[in-house]
């Protein structure tokens, strides 16, 4: 038992504040730059646009999992066994939005 | 089989026992597990999203109003006239999430949404570094952590609660849309109504951990894993937040 106990505590490195403080400053530079975006691509309904916002989400996505989450410090089967299955749903959302044209006709009502 | 000799040599291996073939406790890799399962329950709610919003294949309306303009009183109607909120089309987020409070009046595109985002990110933060306090073992310093996330969790909670009281107010419901589809409502009220419930249970059991931290329980134990397991949970629901804010805001 006093093994196990020893092994919880999950190493964290010295300059982790400022690591905290960085992720900070990243995530609310991606914030503001999400929100000059939409106003600057206001009048534009392109898909690559809607690529972009998903894009910047992910990579904020990352820095909160990563950072924040110690995703970063931990053994590389459990980053698999929670990051393994997220890219199958990724592939379900992929097929909902190519299909979803299809059943228009039937939500108009 | 069974001799001591053979237990040492299996417990240096991975999965040979006696140890966490992940190097994180039981209850951490609970909270991971947990975690993801809920992932999957709002990624199946943004599908859902994703789905209805994509039937309506109609380009949404360009913008006809300009940031920081007068509101009239009559402002759902007179899109409505102007042909930016039919049943058609999914309306233009900026012209339906426009208020702020204490300004009334003011056409503000996504102001609140974005202060509730800055908001969430923030209590993020105080509660990773009440996590980093934690490791140290500094009890003061996790408490006053603890009571910003805290406040933050609640600040961001009256906001939504806001927001809310005024979508209603002008008129949306499950059933019934001023703004365009009656699937924007519901799916507005659904979404983010279950990342609220989130956020609420998050601030509870943030209130209990706080407690414990007063009364020293986490200090007799020798460590504060049950502050980095919640810091897990309050992480992912400013998590989901990222990608609500993105798909029902942005998008």
């Amino acid at each position: 038992m006093d093994q196990i106990e020893h092994l919880e505590h999950t190493e964290s490195p010295a300059n982790m504040k400022k690591q905290i403080i960085n992720t900070f400053i990243i995530l609310t530079i991606l914030t503001i730059v999400d929100i000059a975006l939409y106003f600057i691509l206001l009048s534009s309904h392109s898909m690559a646009k809607n690529i972009l916002f998903v894009f910047l989400g992910i990579v904020k996505a990352f820095y909160i999992v990563s950072v924040f989450m110690h995703m970063k410090f931990e053994r590389k089967f459990l980053v698999w066994i929670i990051v393994g299955p997220m890219l199958f749903v990724s592939f379900l959302i992929w097929l909902a939005l190519t299909e979803a044209d299809y059943t228009f006709d039937s939500r108009l009502f | 089989m069974a001799n001591s000799a053979t237990l040492t040599t299996d417990s240096k291996q991975t999965w040979g026992g006696g140890k966490s073939p992940f190097s994180v406790s039981y209850g951490k890799l609970m909270m991971w597990i947990f975690l993801l399962s809920d992932a999957f329950t709002f990624s199946s709610l943004l599908v859902a999203y994703g789905f209805v919003r994509f039937t309506f294949t109609g380009s949404l309306p360009n913008t006809i109003v300009k940031p920081f303009s007068h509101l009239s009183h009559n402002f759902v109607e007179e899109m409505q006239k102007a042909g930016m909120f039919v049943t058609e089309r999914w309306p233009s987020p900026e012209l339906v999430f426009n208020h702020f409070p204490f300004l009334h009046g003011i056409h503000l595109p996504l102001m609140f949404v974005s202060l509730m985002t800055f908001i969430l990110i923030f209590s993020s933060v105080t509660m990773v570094l009440a996590v980093e306090a934690g490791h140290r073992m500094a009890k003061k310093e996790v408490e006053n952590y603890m009571i910003l996330t805290i406040i933050g969790g609640a600040a961001f909670l009256g906001c939504q609660a806001w927001e809310w009281s005024n979508f209603i107010t002008e008129g949306a419901s499950l059933q019934n849309n001023p703004f365009g589809p009656t699937a924007f409502a519901a799916l507005f009220f659904i979404v983010t109504g279950f990342h609220g419930t989130h956020v609420l249970s998050g601030v509870i059991i943030n209130i209990v951990i706080y407690f414990n931290v007063v009364n020293g329980t986490y200090e007799k134990r020798g460590h504060y894993e049950m502050v980095e397991k919640v810091g897990l949970y309050w992480h992912f629901v400013d998590l989901v937040w990222v990608f609500v804010f993105t798909f029902f805001y942005l998008i």
